[in-house]
């Protein structure tokens, strides 16, 4: 019984998510598209997490993405698309690089380093003004599609689509598999003959290739890159609430806990101008503190609670402890 | 005989470049010392914690951000009380607040694996951080005193000497601490459930309470650095953020639980950021040595240990 309907429901959402332009707005249009890039970044988060590593770098790898796809406009001469794909293999390339020394890192120094990664990303951005236009920041000429509004929304649905692709091929092949191993136990992986460190190096690269991609397509939709704009803590904060409130180690997780404060952030945007954001602050501490399977994992111990199949068992692996 | 060779070393080193700099610029070894206090100051309560209690608090500068606040809008503003007289009370608050903080979330999130502490500190730090802007919009304050001004003169160079505060700080927070830690029965008592919790509750500690204590202590003493941090620096909502960063990277740097290292460790971050801002056009960069100087502290002492 549930097969089928575990295919149906991500492609109806899919379809209907694709079919709103034709419905809506174009204020809800824009929020949707806020929405989605912030999806984009959960599910990306939440694939390293899966292995254990906890980045607080998003924002770095979102901002080096829109650089990189400015720079390439401005100084290369690519065309709009091209350059949102140099984008996500430039993050992805210093993800790489990095990666080889800083995922040798483990718990909190992992995620300091990440943390002064992005910092130091900006730093460069920053100070390096021949090249990058320095604190003012870069304008393009023009904006991708000429900014019509439907098709850059159909762009950012794509790198959800990308990012979800990604992340279920993650979860249905044996990198699953070895990432809770590491999770859970990193010495008994390694002794079943895990090679720990070539799958936390391709989650690593792709969720910054991710990162990277959603960086380029906020570019080319807006037309603007500014140090501080693009390295906003908010890039690394809210995915992250996001994939807390909705449930971790997993694809509907994050999906959800998109859909659910981005639309929350939007409302509370507009009656507080300043300071919406304690809504997440506060809203990751009781997550912690009281639901720290998140919204889904909620859902999903209610279903199995009503009925213990057998074949859930499997699927309660993926939750780790 | 190899630790100490290697003290040795590092103390010609720094010797070296202490030299070097006083050739150079005399003035940037001055600012290169007081920016060392600073750091030290608010990165020892971090130690403390994290020394004892074994959380990561994410949090850390944002509680400095608030009893700035604290000191600002209530002693301040409604009391009309210096910085230096605030501090007092302002510290009281906060060691009630640290305690209501430990009680209400750390306390639970104890037992919880370290992703869980990392990210419970890290939403407090915005919940903080975003309570102030939603109170005092994301307008900086800054108090005028007149006595943060002062200067000396010595030979032909002349500059701020109000700044020594923090210095003067962070050394009474390193001996202070030790001494306590050593001298004191809370204080050994500590020590011994930070060495190890299960062995301190069989001998009789109450682990809890220590660990409610500790960090109490650890946050009061933020309500003074906090107070200082006032005297000169402009407060905002964001101001924290930086030091939580810089503060655990100092406490890495020196090793968990070594308070007096974070002295040592300040210092050569705080004349290495000195030297770079002294340097024309290249201010802008001197972050960027910090953070590298970091991340290569890190790594060297993670691939040492995992030698071991």
């Amino acid at each position: 019984m549930r097969r089928p309907l575990s295919f149906l429901i991500p492609l109806l959402a899919l379809a209907a998510a694709a079919l709103l332009p034709l419905v809506s707005g174009p204020y809800p249009l824009a929020v949707a598209r806020s929405v989605l890039t912030y999806m984009a970044l959960a599910i990306s988060w939440d694939m390293l997490l899966r292995s254990g590593q906890i980045s607080f770098g998003i924002a770095g790898f979102f901002g080096l993405g829109a650089y990189a796809a400015a720079l390439s406009v401005l100084r290369g001469g690519m065309s709009p698309i091209l350059s949102i794909l140099f984008a996500g293999v430039f993050a992805g390339a210093v993800a790489l690089i990095l990666g080889l020394v800083i995922l040798r890192l483990r718990a909190v120094y992992f995620s300091i380093t990440t943390l002064a990664l992005a910092e130091i990303f900006r730093v460069i951005i920053q100070n390096w003004s021949d090249f990058t236009g320095g604190p003012e920041g870069l304008v393009l000429p023009k904006l991708i599609f000429n900014g019509e509004s439907k098709s850059l929304y159909w762009l950012v649905l794509a790198a959800v689509v990308i990012a979800c692709a990604a992340s279920t091929m993650f979860e249905k092949s044996r990198i699953r598999l070895a990432l809770s191993a590491i999770r859970n136990n990193e010495q008994s992986a390694a002794a079943s003959g895990i090679g720990i460190f070539k799958y936390l190096l391709v989650a690593f690269v792709v969720s910054s290739f991710i990162q990277g991609i959603v960086g380029g397509i906020q570019l080319q939709g807006y037309g603007f890159a500014s140090p501080d704009a693009v390295f906003d803590s908010n890039y690394t904060l809210l995915p992250l609430a996001m994939a807390l409130l909705g449930g971790i180690h997993g694809t509907p997780g994050p999906v959800i806990g998109a859909l659910l404060l981005g639309i929350a952030a939007e409302f509370l945007k507009l009656h507080i101008p300043y300071g919406h954001l304690v809504v997440y602050g506060i809203i990751i501490v009781l997550v912690i503190l009281f639901m720290p399977q998140g919204l889904y994992g909620l859902l999903r111990s209610r279903r199995h609670a009503v009925a213990p199949v057998a074949e859930n068992r499997v699927d309660a692996g993926a939750w780790g402890k | 005989m190899a630790v100490k060779r290697s003290t040795i070393l590092w103390a010609a080193v720094v010797a070296a470049a202490v030299v070097l700099i006083l050739l150079w610029k005399p003035t940037v070894l001055v600012y290169g010392v007081q920016r060392a206090g600073l750091y030290a100051a608010v990165a020892i309560p971090m130690a403390l914690v994290l020394g004892i209690v074994h959380i990561v608090n994410l949090a850390h500068g944002e509680l400095m951000m608030v009893a700035a606040y604290l000191a600002y809008f209530v002693a301040n503003r409604l009391l009309g009380l210096d910085p230096f007289v605030a501090m007092v009370p302002v510290a009281l608050v906060m060691a009630a607040f640290g305690w209501l903080i430990y009680k209400a979330t750390i306390k639970h999130a104890l037992k919880a694996p370290e992703l869980n502490q990392l990210i419970l500190t890290f939403g407090l730090a915005i919940a903080f951080s975003q309570i102030a802007n939603l109170a005092f919009t994301s307008q900086s304050f800054k108090l005028s005193l007149s006595y943060v001004s002062a200067s000396a003169t010595i030979g032909d160079v002349s500059f701020g000497v109000f700044d020594f505060v923090y210095v003067a700080v962070a050394v009474l927070l390193a001996v202070g601490l030790r001494l306590f830690l050593q001298r004191t029965r809370m204080g050994k008592a500590a020590l011994a459930v930070g060495q190890n919790p299960r062995g301190a509750a069989i001998v009789g500690i109450n682990v809890d309470r220590t660990y409610g204590i500790i960090f109490s202590i650890a946050v009061g003493l933020m309500g003074i650095v906090g107070s200082l941090f006032l005297t000169k620096q402009a407060i905002f909502p964001g101001v924290g953020g930086p030091y939580t960063m810089k503060s655990f990277c100092l406490v890495a740097m020196a090793g968990v639980g070594n308070i007096v290292g974070v002295l040592y460790c300040s210092l050569a971050l705080g004349l290495s950021e000195a030297v770079i801002n002294g340097i024309r056009g290249y201010a802008g960069w001197s972050n960027i040595v910090f953070f590298a100087i970091i991340i290569a502290t890190i790594l060297v002492r993670s691939y040492r240990e995992r030698k071991r």
